[in-house]
């Protein structure tokens, strides 16, 4: 990723430990942030350095005089903290909540995909949940009212979208949280429906934002298990008329909680 | 690194070690032990680089939350307890600010809220003495100007540009500043890591 910079001056190399210099100091931005939080996850000399810089300017921030926040931000945290370790606890009773399922689901595509796998396993054998038929035969009216969720992993970052799409109210709720805009580029989030077909845009994505949306009734038939969710590079604003869709960066599949 | 603080700053580092360690192996209870200690240090952290009382304390929630969910990164081996979490408030508020939502450096420092006079042992919040000595030592071989606009960088979260209009250069001047900097930056460092 160096060599792409085109600066006047070519005294310095701008290798990777340099890359990962700027990084550390918070100069990168844009396309180039993201190809330095990619190479982080994918490259462990590159992630290697950015650590080493980072704790080489820790000792800086010594000078910076500390402040009292509010004690609200406890209480909030506390409160996150409860809110998604009391969804941990088994099942109980026979009826779950439609609203406590999709949370749950939520709490568990924040663990690492392995163990959200074991733990969705665990949630589908659990007494007491809806009864999980196998796809392409799943009756209507369980259909109508089992909540789709998707999670598509921003690289190895631990970034992630979150994408739950409850049938009852038609609405899609795009969480996209910790992501963060770069100024140049928006991610537009595209389906692919189950049975093949034309990718269909469900717009453009809100960093950092959770957003509720009503699907209409075109993309919410083509919406069952094993759907699959594209993230796209886009110009601002999203794909132009007309031209092709950019680079996919993430993807991921619709499955009924 | 053997640095020599006051013992009881001593004891309070390694509660804050042991508090870490619990936390990744699952204990709960151990996150608002970190919080106590460590919040003034973190939250002068993202209230500098956000200059937004609000933005500030919003980082500072993902940090712990995050901390939380994700205790086993820390690696004791690597760096002490405060230095990667002074580095984590960092770099979760430089995230925060590039999402172009806040305008950061806004406040000052002296306008920062004044510290309550029971804020915790202030030695067991500095980052380690040797570690401290070398960065600032390194930092201060380099030219005033070039230490100037890294300074900056580290401390108002500027980019590039933002750096090069401040100083009314071309951008590629102020890369190239930089960038100069920083190689002789990480040459300094490594003969102390070598050391």
């Amino acid at each position: 990723m160096s060599g792409s910079d085109n600066t006047p001056d070519s005294g310095v190399q701008r290798d990777d430990p340099m890359i990962a210099a700027e990084w550390a100091l918070g100069l990168l931005e844009g396309e180039e942030l993201l190809a330095a939080r990619g190479k982080y996850a994918t490259d462990p000399d590159f992630a290697w350095r950015k650590e080493w810089w980072d704790n080489w300017f820790a000792p800086l921030t010594d000078a910076i005089p500390g402040a009292e926040p509010g004690a609200h931000v406890w209480d909030g945290i506390a409160a996150r903290m409860a809110a998604l370790s009391s969804q941990q606890a088994p099942a109980q009773g026979n009826v779950i909540a439609l609203e406590a399922r999709v949370r749950r689901w939520q709490w568990v595509a924040g663990l690492t995909s392995a163990a959200a796998a074991i733990a969705l396993t665990l949630l589908v054998f659990a007494p007491g949940n809806a009864p999980v038929q196998a796809p392409g035969d799943t009756p209507a009216q369980i259909a109508a009212a089992a909540p789709m969720v998707a999670t598509v992993p921003i690289g190895d970052t631990g970034l992630r979208l979150d994408v739950t799409y409850i049938p009852e109210s038609e609405r899609m709720l795009v969480a996209a949280i910790g992501l963060t805009a770069d100024g140049v580029h928006d991610h537009e989030l595209w389906l692919v429906p189950a049975g093949g077909g034309e990718l269909k845009s469900l717009g453009v994505v809100a960093p950092g934002q959770v957003r509720s949306m009503t699907l209409p009734d075109d993309i919410a038939s083509g919406l069952n298990d094993g759907a699959r969710l594209l993230l796209t590079q886009e110009p601002l604003g999203g794909k132009p008329a007309g031209v092709d869709a950019g680079p996919v960066v993430a993807e991921g599949d619709f499955t009924r909680v | 690194m053997a640095a020599h603080p006051r013992p009881a700053s001593a004891e309070a580092r390694q509660a804050l070690r042991d508090a870490m360690a619990r936390l990744a192996n699952g204990d709960q209870a151990a996150l608002e032990e970190i919080y106590r200690a460590t919040r003034v240090k973190l939250f002068g952290i993202t209230l500098r680089i956000l200059g937004d009382q609000k933005e500030a304390e919003d980082a500072l929630q993902d940090v712990y939350i995050n901390l939380w969910q994700r205790a086993d990164r820390y690696d004791p081996e690597r760096a002490s307890p405060i230095a990667w979490l002074a580095a984590f408030a960092r770099n979760r508020a430089i995230d925060r600010l590039r999402t172009g939502k806040v305008r950061g450096g806004a406040v000052p420092v002296e306008e920062a809220a004044p510290l309550p006079d029971e804020a915790p042992l202030a030695d067991m919040l500095m980052v380690d003495a040797e570690q401290a000595a070398q960065i600032h030592k390194c930092l201060g071989a380099l030219d005033d100007r070039t230490q100037g606009h890294i300074r900056a960088a580290f401390f108002d979260g500027h980019t590039y540009a933002q750096l090069a209009e401040g100083a009314d250069v071309p951008l590629g001047t102020m890369k190239s500043w930089i960038r100069r900097g920083l190689q002789r930056l990480r040459a300094c460092l490594e003969a102390s890591d070598a050391a």
